[in-house]
C-alpha cells in the first residue's frame, strides 16, 4: 500500500522538501577535532597499563593533544555560529533530546577536564608529586568525556531529519568513534615517531591499525544499509561520490597498505609509520568532510527524504 | 489615549479602537492561555488567492522575495523559509498521458492548491532540537522563535521534518511562523487566516477544528470526494513516529508528497539514544582491544 519504488514517488516540482543548514568546513573541522582530541584522551588513559616511563610518555602527549584539541574545537564551533556573540545561550538551558545541547556540556566538560590533565601533566613533568596524583584523579572523568566528545557528533547528525544522517544512527557514530581512536592512536604514535619511542609508536600503530579496520567496515556496512534504506544516491553523485572514494583511500586504504608493508618488511620504517599517520590523520577529516556534505546533498533530493519518511521497506 | 493627528476632528469612526477577544467576530474563538490552538487548512477551498501569504507577510513586517519567476505554475515563492511563513502551492493535475481528462472530480478538479505553514507540531523536532531555549511553546500550545535569543547554531534547520523554519542570511537568526503569538496575546485571529476569503485557513482551538475537519471529510466522502482525508490531525498520516499530532493540520486530497508533505515524518530526538550509545559501545569495544594489545605488548618483555 504505502510502499512504491522511489521513482514512482511524486515531488512537488522536485524542490526540496526539507531545508539545509549552512554549516560548512568549520562543522567538519569540529567533528573531526572533538574525535581526534577524544581519542587521544582515551588512549592517555590506556598509558597506564603499560610500563611507568613509556606508558606516561602517551599519557603526557595524550593529555596535551586533548587539551590542545579542545582549544581548537570551541572556537570553531562558535565561528560557525551565525550570531557568535551569543554563544554563551549554549550555557543557557540543559536539554537532553538536543545533542547540540548536551554535546555543549560535553565540550565544556571535557575541555575543563582535560585542562586538568594537562597542567597535572605539567607539574608533574617539573617534580610536582600532587601534579601526578592530580592529572591521575581528572584522567577519570576526562577519560568519560572524551569517550563522549569520540561519538556524540553521530548522535548530533543523527538526530536530525536529513535523509542521509536520520539513516543509520548507530553506525554513523559507531563509524566517528572508530575514526576517533584511529586518528588520535595516529597523531600519539606521531608523536613518539618523532620523539624516538619506537615501540610506544608501533604499539598505538596496532590500535591504529585496529582502529582503521574497524572503521572501514562500519562504513562499508554503511555504504550497504544507505542503498537498502534508498538514500545512496546523495553519495553517489559526482563530487560526493569523489570525496568519498578519497577519504576512503586516504583514511583507511594507504594507513593499511603502509602497516601491511612493514609487517611483510618484517622490520619496522619510521617513513611508513609517518605516511600512515599523516594519512589517517587526514583521512579523518575527509570522512567527517564527505558524510557533512552528503547529508547536506541528500537533504535537497525529495525523494530520497520521502522514501525514508513512510515509502520504504523499512 | 491620544488621537492620531489626522484622525482628530473625526468623530464618525464607529469604533472607539481595537477591541478586546476581536477573534470571538472574525472567528468565533475566545482566545485564553492554556488552550491548545492551531489551523485547519482546508485545501479543497482554497482558491490559490495568497492573501495569506501576503497578510502574513505585512503584519510580519517579513522581508519581500527576490521577484524571479520559477515557472513552477503559479508558484513564484517555492516553499518556506525564514522570511516566508505561509506558502501556497500549486499543483496542475492533468489526466492520463499529460492530457485533462473529459470528466473531472469536484472540487479542485484539475488544480490542487494548498498554503503551507509551520506544522507546531506536538512534540515540536525544531524545540527539542534548540540548544539556547530560544524556541519554546507558548500558553497557546504554539511553538516560537525568541529572536533575542536564538545564536543562529542552526540545529532546528535539520531537526524539522516539513522544511519549516531557516536561519536568515540577513539577521543570523531563525525565524519562522509564530502562529501570531503577539495577536493571539490580543484576542485577535492570526493575520493568515483572517485574510482568507474562502475560509480554507481555520482557526481555532485543536480538538475543535479536528472535529469540524472529521466533519468536513465524512461530508466531501459523501459528496463523491473519496480521496480526502486528513493530514497532521491526530491518528492521521502526519502524525507519525513520535510527532502526536501537528496543531496546523491539513485536508488534502493527493498523495502528501505532491504538496511537498511526507507519508510519514518522524520524531528526530528518538534517534539521539540508540546513536549515543552505539558510538560509546564502539568506543568501549575498542578501548578493551587497546587496552589489551598493549598488556600483551609488555608481558612479552
Amino acid at each position: 500500500m504505502s510502499n512504491r519504488r522511489k521513482q514512482d514517488i511524486p515531488t512537488y516540482y522536485d524542490l526540496p522538501a526539507l531545508n539545509t543548514p549552512h554549516w560548512d568546513w568549520r562543522v567538519s573541522a569540529y567533528i573531526f577535532a572533538a574525535g581526534l582530541g577524544g581519542g587521544t584522551q582515551l588512549l592517555a588513559a590506556l598509558g597506564e597499563l603499560l610500563p611507568r616511563r613509556e606508558g606516561q610518555s602517551i599519557s603526557r602527549k595524550g593529555r596535551y593533544i586533548s587539551l590542545l584539541s579542545a582549544l581548537v574545537s570551541a572556537p570553531l564551533l562558535i565561528w560557525d555560529l551565525k550570531t557568535p556573540r551569543r554563544w554563551y545561550n549554549m550555557m543557557r538551558i540543559f536539554r537532553i533530546t538536543s545533542p547540540m545541547s548536551f554535546g555543549s556540556y560535553l565540550l565544556t566538560g571535557f575541555g575543563a577536564f582535560s585542562a586538568m590533565t594537562a597542567l597535572g601533566q605539567w607539574t608533574a613533568d617539573r617534580g610536582s608529586r600532587l601534579g601526578d596524583r592530580l592529572a591521575r584523579l581528572a584522567q577519570w572523568p576526562a577519560t568519560l568525556f572524551g569517550a563522549g566528545m569520540s561519538c556524540y557528533t553521530g548522535a548530533l547528525l543523527s538526530a536530525t531529519s536529513n535523509p542521509l544522517w536520520a539513516a543509520a544512527p548507530r553506525l554513523l557514530a559507531a563509524r566517528l568513534a572508530a575514526s576517533a581512536l584511529a586518528t588520535g592512536a595516529a597523531t600519539l604514535s606521531l608523536g613518539e615517531t618523532l620523539s624516538g619511542r619506537r615501540r610506544n609508536s608501533s604499539r598505538l600503530e596496532g590500535i591504529a591499525a585496529l582502529a582503521t579496520s574497524a572503521s572501514l567496515f562500519l562504513s562499508l556496512w554503511s555504504s550497504r544499509l544507505y542503498r537498502r534504506k534508498g538514500v545512496h544516491e546523495a553519495m553517489e553523485e559526482q563530487d560526493i561520490a569523489a570525496r568519498e572514494k578519497a577519504a576512503l583511500l586516504v583514511g583507511h586504504g594507504v594507513p593499511l597498505a603502509c602497516y601491511a608493508l612493514a609487517r611483510l618488511s618484517g622490520r619496522r620504517s619510521d617513513t611508513l609509520s609517518i605516511i600512515a599517520s599523516l594519512s589517517t590523520i587526514a583521512g579523518g577529516y575527509m570522512t567527517r568532510d564527505a558524510m557533512l556534505k552528503g547529508g547536506l546533498r541528500s537533504s535537497r533530493r525529495p525523494r530520497d527524504y520521502f522514501y525514508i519518511a513512510g515509502r520504504g521497506r523499512d | 489615549m491620544t488621537n492620531h493627528p489626522r484622525a482628530q476632528g473625526e468623530s464618525r469612526s464607529i469604533l472607539a479602537g481595537p477591541f478586546d477577544a476581536e477573534a470571538e467576530t472574525t472567528a468565533g474563538v475566545r482566545i485564553e492561555p492554556g488552550k491548545n490552538y492551531g489551523f485547519f487548512t482546508d485545501t479543497t477551498l482554497c482558491i490559490g488567492c495568497k492573501a495569506c501569504e501576503v497578510a502574513c507577510k505585512e503584519w510580519n513586517a517579513l522581508p519581500s522575495e527576490e521577484g524571479k519567476l520559477s515557472g513552477h505554475s503559479y508558484d513564484n515563492t517555492g516553499g518556506l523559509g525564514a522570511h516566508t511563513w505561509r506558502h501556497v502551492a500549486f499543483v496542475e493535475k492533468s489526466g492520463p498521458e499529460g492530457v485533462r481528462a473529459p470528466e473531472q472530480q469536484p472540487y479542485q478538479s484539475s488544480w490542487l492548491m494548498m498554503s503551507d505553514v509551520c506544522k507546531h507540531c506536538s512534540p515540536a523536532p525544531c524545540l527539542e532540537a534548540c540548544p539556547t531555549g530560544a524556541l519554546f511553546r507558548t500558553e497557546f500550545d504554539t511553538v516560537v522563535v525568541q529572536q533575542d535569543i536564538c545564536n543562529g547554531c542552526g540545529y532546528c534547520v535539520p531537526a524539522c521534518p516539513f522544511g519549516v523554519i531557516d536561519v536568515s542570511a540577513d539577521d543570523g537568526k531563525a525565524h519562522k511562523c509564530t502562529l501570531c503569538y503577539d495577536r493571539l496575546r490580543a484576542g485577535q485571529e492570526p493575520a493568515c487566516a483572517k485574510a482568507c476569503p474562502t475560509d480554507s485557513i481555520q482557526f481555532g482551538e485543536v480538538e475543535e477544528l479536528e472535529q469540524r475537519a472529521s466533519d468536513r471529510v465524512d461530508g466531501l466522502h459523501r459528496q463523491g470526494v473519496e480521496n480526502a482525508y486528513l493530514y497532521g490531525a491526530r491518528g492521521s498520516p502526519g502524525a507519525t513516529g513520535g510527532l502526536e499530532r501537528l496543531n496546523a493540520f491539513f485536508l488534502l486530497t493527493d498523495d502528501p508528497e505532491v504538496y511537498n508533505l511526507p507519508l510519514r515524518p518522524s520524531r528526530p530526538a528518538s534517534r539521539a539514544a540508540p546513536s549515543l550509545a552505539a558510538g560509546l559501545a564502539t568506543a568501549a569495544g575498542l578501548m578493551a582491544a587497546a587496552a589489551f594489545l598493549f598488556t600483551r605488548g609488555h608481558d612479552h618483555e
